[in-house]
C-alpha cells in the first residue's frame, strides 16, 4: 500500500465515520484507530476472499449503512458482521488482572479455546483477595483484551467471546 | 493518632489523593489538591462518566453501576481503586463514606490515610447519645435529656415528667428525622415512643432512643471545628442554618445575628477543650439549638466537611479542605493557620443550595442541562459540578450548585446575593433558583426573624397566594 492508498483509505475511514479499521495483504498490515467514542466493537470474521482480511468497526449504528464494499475487501463484510456480534465479558470489580492461578502457572484460558458460562476465565486481585471471573457466556475465546498484571476498572472488557448457538 | 513516645514525628505531603465522592465536593477536593500540587484519583459509577470530577482528576477508575450502594458506598471497590492506583490517601467528602467508621478502618489497615477523625472518634459521634454524655461531661451544654438509652415507654414517662413537656424522643443511631417523634402531652406518649422505635429499628438497624426537651421555635447554630494530631483543637466561628426544609438545610449565613462576640468565644473555648480532651482529628462541625432565651444546646456532631463550609470559608479567609488534608499530613496547627490568621470573623457570608427540584413542588429534576450560565463579580462564589449539556443523574442528591455570597455586612451579602440569583442562568431542568430570590426578598428574612419553622410558615404563605391568584368563576 503507498502512500496515495493510505491516504484515501484514511478518508474513506472519516467520511463514513469508522472509528477503528484492520487490514492485512500479504505481509503488509494497517490498522487504524480514530478518536471517536467507540461502541461496543463488533469484529468480523475473515472473509472467504484470501489473501485480504479486513475488519471494520462502525462508530454509528446501523452498521449495514456504514460501509461500502472497498477495494480490496470482499462486498461480504457488511453482511458478515450483521451476524456476527462478539459477546464482551467485563469485570464486575476494580482490581489487578491475572490470567493464570499463579505466578508462573499456564493461563486459565487462550484465544480459540471453548468455554462453558460459569468457567473461571481469570483472577481480579482486589484488597488482597484472589476472585475468580466467571464467564457469563458459553462459546470460543476470541481475544483477551485485559493486560496480565494490569489494573482494570468497574466494566471493562476482559473477553471477547463468540457465543456458541 | 499515638505516637511512642520518642518516636520521630513523620510528617510528609501526600503524593497521590483518591476521592471517594463525586459532584461538586469531589471537585472541590481537586482544587485544593491541584494546589498543594497533589496528584488525584476520581471514582466513579457508570452513570457519572462524563462528570467534572472525572474530568479534572488526573486518573480515574470506574467502580459500578450507577447505585450509589453499588459505587461510591461499595467500600471494596474504593479501595480496590485506591490500590490499584496507589494513593497515599484518601479524601471522603461529605456524605456517602465520610462518617463510616468501618470505612476508616479498612482505609487504615490497608495503610491509606484516611482524611478525617480516628474510627474510634467517628464512631462516639455517631452514637448521638454517647456523643451528648461525651460533652456534657465536658460542660457543654446540652438540652436537658434522658441519661443513655430508653428502656421502655415506661421509662420514657418517667423521664418526660423530670423533663417537662413538650419532649422529642430520637434515634440514638441515626438522624434525618427518622425515629423521631415530638411528644406535647402524657397521653401521646406511649404510641410515639413505640413508633420510634419501631422507624429507628427499621431506618438504622438499631431502636435505641434518647430524649431531650423539644423546643418550638429553634435556630439551629452550628459550629465549625479543626483539629491537628497533637491535640490541639480550634474553633472557626459559628453558622446559621435555620432556613430548612423537612431537615434538609436551604440556606446557611455567618455570622449569626443571634451570636455575640462573648457567646462565640465561650462555647469556642468549651469545644477546644472538650474536642482536643476527645482526640479529635480533623474537620468537624458540632451542632447545637438556640433556644428564645439565646442559649445554646448541643444536639449532634459530624465528623466531616460540611456543605455549608464555604460560609465560613469567606467569612475567615481560610482554606477549610487544604487544612484537612494538611492536617492529616502531620501538619501543626500553628503552621497551618498561624495566630495572626485567626483576626475572628470578617464580613458577613450567605450560602444558597441550589437543588435541581421543582422550586415550589420539590419534585426532583432530573435531565439535561440546556444553557447553564454562573453569575461572578466581587463577593461571589459558584461551587459545582454542573455544566451546559451535562446531564443531572437521578441516583444521586439533587444538589447542583452553592452560591455563597460575602459582603461587608449581612445587609451587602444579601445584596449580593439577590443580583447573583438574578443572574445565575439555568435551563433544561428546574432549579430552586426562584425559591431562594423569594426568601432573600422576605423582609423577616432581611430581618433575621425566624427559626427553623421559617420555612414551613414560607411555604404555607406562598400555598396560600397560589390558591388566591386562581381566577374567580374560573
Amino acid at each position: 500500500m503507498n502512500q496515495k492508498e493510505l491516504k484515501e483509505l484514511i478518508e474513506f475511514l472519516i467520511e463514513k465515520d469508522i472509528s477503528e479499521f484492520e487490514l492485512e495483504r500479504g505481509d503488509v498490515k494497517v490498522r487504524i484507530k480514530r478518536g471517536v467514542d467507540a461502541q461496543p466493537i463488533p469484529v468480523i470474521a475473515p472473509i472467504a476472499a484470501a489473501p485480504a482480511i479486513a475488519s471494520i468497526s462502525p462508530s454509528v449504528a446501523p452498521p449495514a449503512a456504514a460501509t461500502q464494499p472497498m477495494p480490496p475487501a470482499a462486498p461480504e463484510a457488511p453482511k458478515a458482521e450483521a451476524e456476527e456480534e462478539l459477546h464482551l465479558v467485563k469485570s464486575p470489580i476494580v482490581g489487578t488482572f491475572y490470567e493464570a492461578p499463579a505466578p508462573g502457572a499456564p493461563p486459565f484460558i487462550k484465544p480459540g479455546d471453548h468455554v462453558q458460562a460459569g468457567q473461571v476465565l481469570c483472577i481480579i486481585e482486589a484488597m488482597k483477595l484472589m476472585n475468580e471471573i466467571e464467564s457469563d457466556m458459553t462459546g470460543e475465546i476470541v481475544k483477551i483484551l485485559a493486560a496480565n498484571g494490569k489494573p482494570v476498572e468497574y466494566g471493562q472488557p476482559l473477553f471477547s467471546i463468540r457465543p456458541k448457538k | 493518632m499515638l505516637l511512642r513516645p520518642g518516636a520521630k514525628r513523620q510528617r510528609r505531603m501526600f503524593k497521590k489523593i483518591l476521592i471517594a465522592n463525586r459532584g461538586e465536593i469531589a471537585l472541590r477536593v481537586i482544587c485544593a489538591c491541584k494546589e498543594l500540587g497533589i496528584k488525584t484519583v476520581a471514582v466513579y459509577s457508570d452513570a457519572d462518566r462524563n462528570s467534572l470530577h472525572v474530568r479534572f482528576a488526573d486518573e480515574a477508575v470506574c467502580i459500578g453501576p450507577p447505585r450509589s450502594a453499588e459505587s461510591y458506598l461499595n467500600i471494596p471497590a474504593v479501595i480496590s481503586a485506591a490500590e490499584i492506583t496507589g494513593v497515599d490517601a484518601i479524601h471522603p467528602g461529605y456524605g456517602l463514606l465520610s462518617e463510616n467508621a468501618n470505612f476508616a478502618e479498612v482505609c487504615e489497615t490497608s495503610h491509606i490515610k484516611f482524611i478525617g477523625p480516628p474510627p474510634d472518634v467517628i464512631r462516639l459521634m455517631g452514637e448521638k447519645e454517647k456523643a451528648r454524655m461525651a460533652m456534657k461531661q465536658a460542660n457543654v451544654p446540652i438540652l436537658p435529656g434522658s441519661e443513655g438509652v430508653i428502656a421502655n415507654a415506661d421509662e420514657a414517662r418517667e423521664w418526660a415528667k423530670e423533663i417537662g413537656y413538650p419532649v422529642i424522643v430520637k434515634a440514638s443511631a441515626g438522624g434525618g428525622g427518622r425515629g423521631m417523634r415530638v411528644i406535647r402531652k402524657e397521653e401521646e406518649l406511649e404510641n410515639f415512643f413505640n413508633s420510634a422505635q419501631q422507624e429507628a429499628a427499621a431506618a438504622f438497624g438499631n431502636g435505641n432512643l434518647y430524649m431531650e426537651k423539644f423546643i418550638e421555635r429553634p435556630r439551629h447554630i452550628e459550629f465549625q471545628v479543626l483539629g491537628d494530631n497533637y491535640g490541639k483543637v480550634i474553633s472557626l466561628g459559628e453558622r446559621e442554618c435555620s432556613i430548612q426544609r423537612r431537615h434538609q438545610k436551604l440556606l446557611e449565613e455567618s455570622p449569626s445575628t443571634q451570636v455575640s462576640e462573648e457567646l462565640r468565644q465561650q462555647i469556642g473555648k468549651k469545644l477546644s477543650e472538650c474536642l482536643s480532651q476527645i482526640g479529635y482529628v480533623n474537620a468537624g462541625t458540632v451542632e447545637f439549638l438556640m433556644d428564645e432565651d439565646r442559649s445554646l444546646h448541643f444536639i449532634e456532631m459530624n465528623t466531616r466537611i460540611q456543605v455549608e463550609h464555604p460560609v465560613t470559608e469567606l467569612v475567615t479567609g481560610i482554606d477549610l479542605v487544604k487544612a484537612q488534608i494538611l492536617l492529616a499530613a502531620g501538619g501543626k496547627m500553628v503552621e497551618i493557620i498561624p495566630r495572626l490568621d485567626r483576626k475572628g470573623q470578617r464580613g458577613h457570608a450567605i450560602e444558597c443550595r441550589i437543588n435541581a427540584e421543582h422550586p415550589e413542588k420539590f419534585t426532583p429534576s432530573a435531565g439535561k442541562i440546556k444553557t447553564f450560565h454562573t453569575p461572578g463579580g466581587l463577593g461571589i462564589r459558584v461551587d459545582t459540578a454542573a455544566y451546559a449539556e451535562g446531564v443531572i443523574p437521578p441516583y444521586y442528591d439533587s444538589l447542583i450548585a452553592k452560591l455563597i455570597s460575602h459582603g461587608k455586612d449581612r445587609s451587602e451579602a444579601i445584596m449580593r446575593m439577590r443580583r447573583a440569583l438574578e443572574m445565575f442562568i439555568v435551563e433544561g431542568i428546574h432549579t430552586t433558583i426562584p425559591l431562594h430570590r423569594r426568601i432573600l426578598a422576605d423582609p423577616d428574612f432581611q430581618a433575621g426573624n425566624f427559626d427553623t419553622k421559617y420555612m414551613e410558615r414560607f411555604l404555607a404563605r406562598l400555598q396560600e397566594e397560589r390558591r388566591q391568584e386562581v381566577p374567580v368563576g374560573a
